[in-house]
């Protein structure tokens, strides 16, 4: 053993500081060390000690995010019984003083309106799918859904950030960004927590959504969701400036590298050694990022699979393709955003063309992730920030918010094929049985990863937030 | 940030048991293992000492150690073996009360609704209390009697507190709670709650190095601990630091030259004046404010339209450049509108309380909105002035600080008047607004007006002309004239609306909301502040202004220690109290608790004057000290906490943006106006299309791109990348403190950005019209950047680079010329492609050097 001193100094070359443990800084560090140690057992991808807390079912997480908000009365939920009764007023026992929007709150009648679709009753448990999602009636087998959601926003704003961090207001870190900080990541170049956004063809000229339902609260900031777009800047700032070719990069690189040597030689700073590993993943990443999102070598009959739109940067069978991508690279969270569910009118007209292009890609990746072995470990859950309402909106066949129930469905690691949790009133308007909060969609969520919900806590404020708050339970029903 | 919890800080050393086995030790990514003994653990330093199996005794930080390892030391430090040097009489508020806060508030504290057992241990008449058995949690000067600590130590799964196999106080904890209760159980006022006064001046072994008692209170915490600060740090660095500290902008090469060259005795004290005079320092502390102000250009949720506050904003850096006594300052933006003397400009400052964001989603309940608003307000202050997490106590009582939820509702309903709805209809500004004319920006009334004289006499010339001017040219020019003083007379009508407060006539009514949830109004509350704190005046009237008055009462305890601890953390990067936003009992206690007290005394009597305050800090020897130091102290002390070295953390993207800009020349120094658009990458707002006026990002075509980063563009939802990828919050709420990362994305961001890729060129083409030979420009651009020479190894390594560089566009010149060709200006033509580039590249390395994205 050597003296103090030579022992910080072959630490520092070989080590971080706890600031950069944790997310990517401690994934460069094990990337850079890697292949020094030998030992693939050895290279970590940060995260907390002591996490998971139990053997894990699923290894990450695909959070198909349906922004907008889906029909879960058109897609969901078959109430034959009702077709007597469209047209009339919903009986005032069943909204019960429910806060509804300003969009119907001056509404003189709420005239019921069930699906205006035919169901099928799919998969061992029967469940009700819509004929708009073809695709997805014949995988009904491998997903569990979980028909007695409910959420205590009724905006979009709001609705949308519970969904993804577990509060309302804004500040709270995202979900991926809670599994990045509590089970780090295991791929060396790419970042642990990827989002990728598209938007429908349903309602074009919807709101989209924004960086902030990704971002890492008061969680440190390599632990946000790192958004991946199509087209030439992926990543922003991931390009070169034109004109600097790879081997001009690092020869630069040498020599910063060389100088920041010297100064963290001077300094004894070890964030000086941080900073050198950050500019290597970098480097790595303006290889690997290209890499992933090149998909010229990925068969004709993948694109036969997720449907021809994969070919189209962007899209959201594009996005599809891309999270079996990243799933495939280990990539820890992986959030597809899907905007243009939001139809406040014309669900006639407007939810067929947002199903007819989301239902395939849909149905292709977890077919994709099936056959690949994939989902085994991947855990994939669909769903909106709310629900739509029974009764019209205006007069043209809208649907409101609706935050008392909707549907979600869950798949893969950890998950149950094939079952049905909860239902909801006469009216799709109430939860009857098993109702499901958000906080116990995240805790499941959790769960699956291996995470008691309860346990991963970061101390902010003199107080040790959690995803899940200060509620949540998993349901046991949708767990294998 | 959780890596100081409180109990941490107890100053405690365990002595452990002599049967510890010798154990495997890694480091902490896993590689470095090494077998030795554990001997001792100082949970306080993180310190612990090991035998190696050659006898040789070493000391180590845990730092250096793997979780596993971490975790094993502080279970060795629950063993009922170890036994604990307790010290007499410990500090019931810097040692007993955060054990308590941590491991039972929660159940038994301030929170009367969530309170178990009808025991409270947040007073001392609670924890005395006898319960119907006659026993009580605490027996003064009786450890046995005292039923708390049987429960602590239980081994009954049952009986055990806290329940559920939660973490309880370890070993050394219960050694205090124990040596505290034997002593009396004294309780004393959360130290943070209590009027600051000056401390009495420390005694110091050194006499010679304390330039004020600033330094005497540091020192004496050095010398406790047997340690030495550091020598001064070299003039080069020194005025670095000082200069990006105070102004945000590197120093000159002039500047730089005259501070080495200036031997007489106060030549660094006038280097800090110039500074302080500085228009530059205005704009490097508003940022800061602007953060705590949640001040954005745009209104923020899915219709993210732009919005126009800069007036504010132009507002809050004047104050800074005047020194406007913080008390004022205060005064002015919680109640310009009510003041006696209240106009335009006392009113504009009330837009801080209208930065919050403002929904235009269809169907929200304008209602709800607004309330939200006003609760971001009270939340907003609390945090800013008080260092109090008033939202915790929105839904239920505080759980650690004695705030009630009532208290959260009658501090809200200072806000709760304005005449406002909480929803918009347009982009433009929601009332109350306040028009003020755009003198701010004089240069372009200026520029207007000499366009017009222009135009003037071109027509007098063209008038007067031989032989006469045509007719056509003539009516060019008078077209020309026209419209030119059309222009100008256009802008001197145009106004600006910035959104501000006002009251309505007849005041609301406010209640509180059970659980905090809209639409469940509770009991009605008078406005009021926290029944915690000292007391308003009797007469004073239910408004914004004397909340405004008692925020900077000199019996306010805590708006005085929490301004210039936020000043102390802009300046060391760490706050004496690590927590700026949070003051209260679950705050890790300060580190220097006199040097707080000072400060914050010093800074009440000297006027609330800023300017002061940043003077006495950074004409300390504590600020001027180097930042380099002996291994063992950063081995010991890895955060700085104890002060012995100079500051050295990583520099915001303000500064980074300006430093780059400054050191090639580019910046251009203009104070205030609307928002700049710089070079972002393109995708900065996409997504967003169809939803809000700010989409397509496009870099401006003037000197908007040289401007400095504080003028950035800032939309909420989509903030700038490149702020947000060096840390810079969304600024969707107040925001204190900004945490500090080191990613991959910010070696891109500084790598490929436009703006460092001209900086790099214009720096190069700066550099070669300065000297003549390699080595001169490069001494040259290390100078521009990070203010020293390099040294001969340093110098080396870039000349080699740069002659690999030069035959490499030697013998591509298409390269050469299509690197120089990114952003604009364009360089000018009589340079060299090949050589202006291989200058280029090597420049954008010397902008990326860790020192150069570092102040130190």
């Amino acid at each position: 053993m050597k003296p103090f001193d030579s022992f910080y100094d072959s630490m520092l070359r070989r080590t971080f500081l706890k600031r950069s443990a944790g997310g990517i800084g401690m994934m460069a560090l094990a990337s850079l060390l890697g292949r020094d140690l030998g030992a693939a057992e050895t290279v970590s991808g940060g995260g907390l000690p002591g996490l998971p807390h139990y053997l894990p079912k699923a290894k990450r997480v695909i959070f198909m995010h349906m922004a907008g908000a889906p029909s879960h009365i058109d897609l969901f939920e078959h109430k034959p019984q009702l077709d007597k009764l469209r047209g009339t007023d919903l009986p005032a026992s069943v909204r019960n003083g429910q806060r509804i929007t300003g969009f119907t709150s001056g509404q003189k009648t709420l005239p019921i309106a069930p699906a205006h679709w035919p169901f099928k009753m799919c998969g061992p448990s029967a469940m009700p799918i819509s004929d708009l999602l073809p695709e997805l009636q014949k995988i009904a087998g491998d997903l569990a859904f979980v028909r007695s959601m409910h959420t205590d926003a009724i905006n979009h704003d709001p609705g949308m950030s519970f969904l993804q961090s577990g509060s309302q207001l804004p500040g709270r870190p995202a979900l991926g960004s809670w599994l990045s900080y509590g089970l780090g990541s295991v791929n060396l170049d790419l970042p642990a927590f990827v989002v990728l956004v598209s938007r429908g063809a349903g309602r074009p000229q919807e709101s989209p959504v924004y960086d902030r339902f990704w971002a890492s609260g008061f969680l440190p900031g390599e632990h946000q969701g790192t958004r991946f777009r199509a087209g030439n800047e992926p990543v922003p700032f991931l390009a070169s400036p034109n004109g600097v070719a790879a081997t001009d990069r690092r020869d630069q690189l040498d020599d910063l590298v060389a100088l920041n040597r010297r100064h963290e030689a001077a300094l004894r700073d070890s964030e000086i050694a941080a900073r050198i590993s950050q500019y290597e993943l970098a480097f790595r990443m303006q290889t690997s990022v290209p890499e992933l999102l090149d998909l010229s070598k990925e068969p004709k009959e993948v694109f036969d699979l997720y449907g021809p739109a994969a070919q189209k940067p962007g899209s959201f069978a594009w996005n599809c393709l891309m999270a079996r991508r990243l799933a495939e690279r280990g990539v820890r969270t992986i959030q597809l955003s899907h905007v243009g569910w939001d139809h406040h009118e014309n669900v006639v007209d407007q939810l067929p063309r947002q199903c007819a292009e989301a239902d395939r890609p849909t149905a292709a990746l977890i077919t994709d992730l099936k056959r690949r072995g994939l989902l085994d470990d991947t855990l994939v859950v669909w769903g909106g920030e709310f629900g739509r309402t029974i009764f019209t909106q205006g007069g043209n066949n809208g649907r409101d918010h609706h935050p008392r129930c909707f549907t979600i469905w869950m798949a893969g690691g950890g998950i149950k094929p094939g079952t049905v949790v909860g239902e909801t009133d006469d009216f799709a308007y109430n939860v009857v049985r098993d109702p499901c909060s958000v906080h116990d969609l995240h805790a499941t969520i959790l769960d699956r990863m291996g995470i008691n919900h309860e346990k991963l806590t970061y101390l902010f404020q003199g107080r040790q937030f959690r995803l899940t708050d200060v509620s949540g339970v998993p349901i046991g029903g949708v767990m294998a | 940030m959780s890596k100081w919890n409180p109990t941490i800080n107890i100053a405690l050393a365990m002595l452990l048991g002599t049967s510890v086995q010798a154990r495997t030790w890694t480091s902490t990514d896993g590689p470095k293992t090494f077998e030795a003994e554990l001997k001792a653990y100082d949970p306080a330093t993180g310190e612990f000492t090991v035998t190696l199996p050659d006898g040789t005794a070493m000391k180590f930080n845990q730092e250096k150690l793997s979780a596993a390892d971490i975790t094993f030391l502080k279970e060795q430090g629950k063993q009922p073996g170890a036994s604990a040097a307790v010290p007499h009489a410990p500090d019931f508020a810097t040692q007993i009360r955060p054990i308590l806060s941590t491991y039972c508030f929660a159940c038994h504290g301030p929170d009367e609704a969530k309170r178990k057992a009808d025991l409270r241990l947040d007073t001392r008449a609670g924890a005395i209390a006898r319960n119907e058995d006659g026993e009580a949690a605490v027996v003064p000067g009786n450890v046995a009697s005292s039923t708390m600590l049987a429960r602590l130590t239980t081994s009954d799964k049952d009986e055990r507190m806290p329940p559920k196999a939660k973490p309880g106080p370890n070993a050394a904890e219960q050694a205090l709670l124990r040596q505290w209760i034997a002593d009396g159980a004294p309780y004393t006022e959360h130290w943070a709650f209590v009027a600051p006064r000056r401390p009495a001046n420390p005694a110091v072994k050194d006499t010679a190095w304390a330039h004020s008692d600033l330094d005497r209170h540091v020192l004496a915490s050095l010398e406790a601990r047997g340690l030495k600060p550091q020598a001064e740090a070299a003039r080069e660095a020194l005025i670095r630091r000082v200069s990006l500290d105070l102004t945000g902008i590197p120093p000159t090469l002039v500047e730089i030259d005259a501070f080495v060259a200036d031997r007489a005795a106060d030549a660094y004290e006038r280097v800090v004046d110039r500074l302080l005079a500085s228009p530059r320092y205005g704009e490097r502390l508003a940022t800061p404010w602007l953060d705590a102000a949640r001040y954005a250009d745009s209104h923020g949720f899915q219709q993210d339209d732009e919005r126009s506050m800069w007036r504010w904003r132009d507002w809050v850096i004047e104050a800074y450049n005047a020194d406007m006594p913080f008390d004022r300052f205060t005064l002015l933006q919680t109640a310009g509108d009510l003041l006696p003397d209240a106009s335009p400009e006392t009113i504009l400052a009330t837009g801080f309380h209208r930065n919050h964001r403002i929904s235009a989603e269809g169907g929200i309940d304008a209602e709800e909105f607004r309330l939200e608003s006003v609760f971001d307000r009270a939340e907003t202050t609390a945090t800013v002035w008080l260092g109090l997490t008033m939202n915790c106590a929105r839904c239920h009582d505080h759980k650690y600080d004695p705030i009630l939820q009532k208290d959260f509702y009658r501090f809200a309903a200072y806000f709760d008047s304005i005449d406002e709805s909480g929803i918009r209809s347009s982009a433009r500004s929601v009332a109350p607004v306040v028009r003020l004319p755009r003198s701010a920006n004089a240069e372009r009334t200026t520029a207007l007006a000499a366009a017009v004289t222009a135009a003037e006499n071109e027509l007098a010339t063209l008038k007067s002309a031989t032989p006469p001017t045509a007719a056509a040219m003539l009516a060019a020019a008078q077209s020309s004239l026209t419209a030119a003083k059309k222009a100008r007379d256009a802008y001197a009508r145009e106004v600006t609306e910035v959104m501000v407060l006002k009251d309505r006539a007849k005041p609301r009514e406010t209640y509180v909301l059970e659980r905090g949830q809209y639409g469940h109004r509770g009991e009605r509350v008078e406005a009021g502040t926290p029944g915690f704190l000292p007391p308003l005046p009797a007469d004073a009237p239910a408004n914004r202004l004397a909340l405004a008055r008692w925020l900077v009462d000199p019996a306010n305890p805590l708006t005085a220690r929490v301004q210039v601890n936020r000043m102390w953390e802009m300046l060391f990067g760490t706050g004496l109290v690590v927590t700026l936003e949070n003051f209260g009992g679950q705050a890790e206690p300060p580190s220097n608790a006199a040097l707080l007290d000072w400060l914050a005394v010093e800074f009440r009597e000297q006027g609330w004057s800023t300017k002061r305050l940043l003077r006495t800090i950074v004409t300390s020897a504590t600020y001027r000290q180097s930042a380099a130091a002996p291994a063992e102290l950063i081995a010991r002390d890895p955060a700085n906490r104890l002060l012995a070295r100079g500051p050295r953390f990583c520099m915001t993207p303000e500064m980074i943006r300006d430093q780059t800009l400054a050191a090639s020349g580019l910046l251009v120094e203009r104070l205030g106006g609307p928002a700049i658009r710089p070079y972002e990458p393109a995708s900065s707002w996409d997504g967003g299309e169809g939803s809000g006026n700010l989409n397509n990002y496009t870099p401006a075509t003037d000197d908007g791109l040289w401007r400095r980063g504080v003028y950035v563009i800032w939309k909420r939802t989509q903030p700038p990348p490149s702020m947000t990828t060096f840390d810079a919050p969304s600024r969707e709420f107040c925001s204190v403190r900004r945490l500090r990362t080191n990613t991959p994305l910010q070696a891109l961001a500084m790598f490929n950005d436009v703006t460092t890729s001209v900086a790099a060129r214009m720096l190069a083409v700066r550099i070669m019209g300065e000297a003549a030979t390699p080595e001169e420009r490069l001494i040259l651009a290390m100078r521009h950047v990070v203010a020293r020479r390099p040294d001969a190894n340093e110098l080396r390594i870039l000349t080699a680079g740069l002659k690999r560089r030069l035959a490499r566009y030697a013998t591509d010149p298409t390269a050469a010329k299509t690197v120089l060709a990114v952003g604009n200006p364009p360089p000018p033509p009589t340079f060299p492609p090949a050589e202006l580039a291989a200058y280029a590249q090597t420049c954008a390395l010397i902008l990326n050097l860790d020192e150069a994205l570092t102040r130190e």
